[in-house]
């Protein structure tokens, strides 16, 4: 059973108009790619991809999205919230030479990632992408890590111009890498997918969570009842490549298919 | 022996006698598919209702030592949508499939039915015992004998497929309520939906955890109340009974078997066990068959009846 912590939000920090990082003293124990599912019990449950975590506290680095977020977005330090977890799969830690690209705020989560990986000695290279300048985050924070970075966006506003992907099938061209990480938009993993030919991967998926427990059925992927949850939100190239709705359709909280 | 849970309900043949509860993994097909392929003989999909629902919002469930408690609030991708899963499944399945639909009304419970009957489906259930909408629609009907038997016989005279009447334990005498729906022509009972609902609160924030305040318990803790349930409506009906309510592990099954049920649903242990919890139940059954000589589920004995 996993117990539900009501705690006091220690530090939010402000990284684009629309991104704050939100800080809890808390011991979470958790690992690179997963989640914890967080609720201020006014109207909704939803989970966060965990962007730091160290023996003493964690953080969670949120989008304002929809009526949900919003309302966690006008929370100060001090406020209550409630959270379980940590929940779901975490991204295998490789010892070698690896390339993570990220998209949006898909990518702060790489940040407590990178970590992990310089503890374990890899060799990492960070494609830090986002539309425009103005979305880009945590470009200063990457910076304190002995990691390569890349910055881009969409309209060239910061970084080199170009999309995430138009950068990594640049570099994996020049260069050789082990092993690829990817997190950020699904379309954007997708065109990924199509151009890294032979290296192994793990991707980071999002779908509309409820339960987080593996039983509601809402994150199921198909066509082999993949619960994201439990399963994911870290999958390997071996289950991913076997995922007919990836990059095609997502369900919503009813379980109505949309597509991308 | 040969390894083998084979029996049958309402004349289909089935591999197992554990069935996905309705609400727990339905939604996609691939939901059908991993349950079937980790061991349910039988499926159930999330109660459809004529429109989509997107359900409560969050905090839909709360864990506490014992159980669970959930308020989904009837999320579901409508009528539609929903027979579009599972006729997707039964494309590529011959694993029983029962469709379960929830109204508040004869009229809408017939309309449903329509829809089902257009549906490659094998059973039709009625839920009749949604604990999670009070505030929307009121007093389950599974409370009402006139309601239940009213609804299940005009149910009967258009469905093309066996009708299942899914009941709720939280009625002062489930056995008429039972009675009502054998005497309207249901063709099986499914018992028993969640206990209470009950509620949890947190006390740092003085708030409760569920955000629809209250949610229909389950889990280990409601397996007494199922099991009393059940086999006093046993022993008051001649249709078969898919009896669920905190079963968890093969012991748990086994007594569900002696209190009268046919076949036996399983819903939160896929939370406690993994989806894994099928194999792990039918292994766990079949161990006990072996230990006590008992050949095939149908030598299992039944208590005697009241």
């Amino acid at each position: 059973m996993e117990k539900r912590i009501t705690i006091k939000i220690d530090r939010i920090v402000e990284e684009t108009n629309d991104i704050k990082t939100f800080t809890f003293k808390h011991t979470l124990g958790a690992k690179p790619g997963q989640f914890i599912m967080l609720t201020d019990f006014e109207g909704g449950e939803k989970p966060f991809s965990i962007s730091n975590c160290t023996k003493e506290e964690f953080s969670v680095t949120v989008k304002r999205i929809g009526e949900f977020t919003t309302r966690l977005f006008q929370k100060c330090e001090g406020d209550y919230v409630s959270i379980r977890g940590a929940y779901g799969s975490s991204f295998f830690v490789s010892k070698n030479k690896v390339l993570l690209v990220g998209g949006g705020y898909a990518v702060p989560t790489f940040y407590f990632f990178a970590k992990v990986l310089l503890e374990a000695g890899a060799d990492v290279t960070l494609i830090n992408g986002a539309r425009t300048k103005i979305e880009h985050v945590f470009a200063d924070r990457f910076i304190e890590l002995d990691i390569k970075v890349l910055n881009v966006t969409d309209d060239g506003s910061f970084g080199e111009k170009g999309t995430a992907v138009d950068i990594a099938q640049k570099i994996i061209s020049k260069d050789k890498f082990d092993f690829l990480y990817a997190s950020g938009p699904e379309l954007m993993m997708k065109a990924l997918q199509n151009v890294i030919k032979d290296i192994d991967y793990e991707f980071l998926f999002e779908r509309y969570m409820k339960c987080a427990i593996g039983i509601c059925g809402n994150c199921t992927m198909d066509p082999i009842g993949l619960r994201l949850c439990v399963e994911g939100p870290v999958l390997p190239k071996k289950k991913v490549e076997l995922l007919t709705e990836f990059g095609k359709y997502h369900r919503d909280a009813s379980g109505k298919r949309h597509e991308f | 022996m040969q390894k083998s849970l084979k029996t049958e309900f309402l004349g289909r043949p089935i591999t197992s006698p554990l069935v996905l509860s309705a609400g727990v993994m339905g939604m996609a097909f691939s939901g059908f598919n991993i349950s079937i392929e980790n061991g349910a003989g039988i499926v159930t999909s999330k109660s459809l209702t004529l429109e989509p629902r997107m359900g409560h919002k969050g905090p839909v469930v709360a864990e506490f030592e014992g159980g669970l408690l959930n308020c989904m609030g009837l999320c579901n991708p409508g009528i539609v949508d929903g027979l579009t899963e599972i006729d997707q499944f039964k494309k590529c399945s011959d694993i029983p499939i029962i469709a379960s639909v929830f109204a508040t009304n004869t009229i809408d419970f017939l309309k449903l039915t329509s829809h089902v009957n257009k549906s490659k489906a094998d059973f039709l259930e009625l839920n009749l015992s949604c604990p999670n909408v009070f505030d929307e629609f009121g007093i389950p009907l599974a409370a009402s004998l006139e309601e239940v038997h009213n609804i299940v016989k005009a149910v009967k005279q258009i469905s093309k497929f066996p009708v299942i009447a899914k009941l709720s334990p939280n009625v002062y005498d489930i056995v008429s309520i039972a009675k009502a729906a054998e005497s309207a022509g249901a063709d099986a009972l499914c018992m028993i939906n969640t206990v209470g609902p009950g509620m949890l609160i947190d006390t740092k924030m003085v708030k409760p955890v569920l955000f629809n305040k209250f949610g229909g318990l389950s889990g280990s803790c409601i397996k007494p109340i199922a099991l009393k349930l059940i086999y006093q409506t046993y022993s008051a009906v001649n249709i078969p009974i898919i009896g669920m309510g905190g079963v968890t592990y093969g012991e748990d099954a086994i007594e569900m078997l002696m209190a009268g049920a046919a076949v036996i649903g399983v819903g939160t242990a896929v939370h406690y066990r993994g989806i894994e919890v099928f194999n792990k139940i039918n292994e766990e059954i079949f161990e006990f068959m072996e230990e006590n000589g008992y050949k095939d589920l149908n030598n299992i004995p039944r208590l005697e009846k009241l």
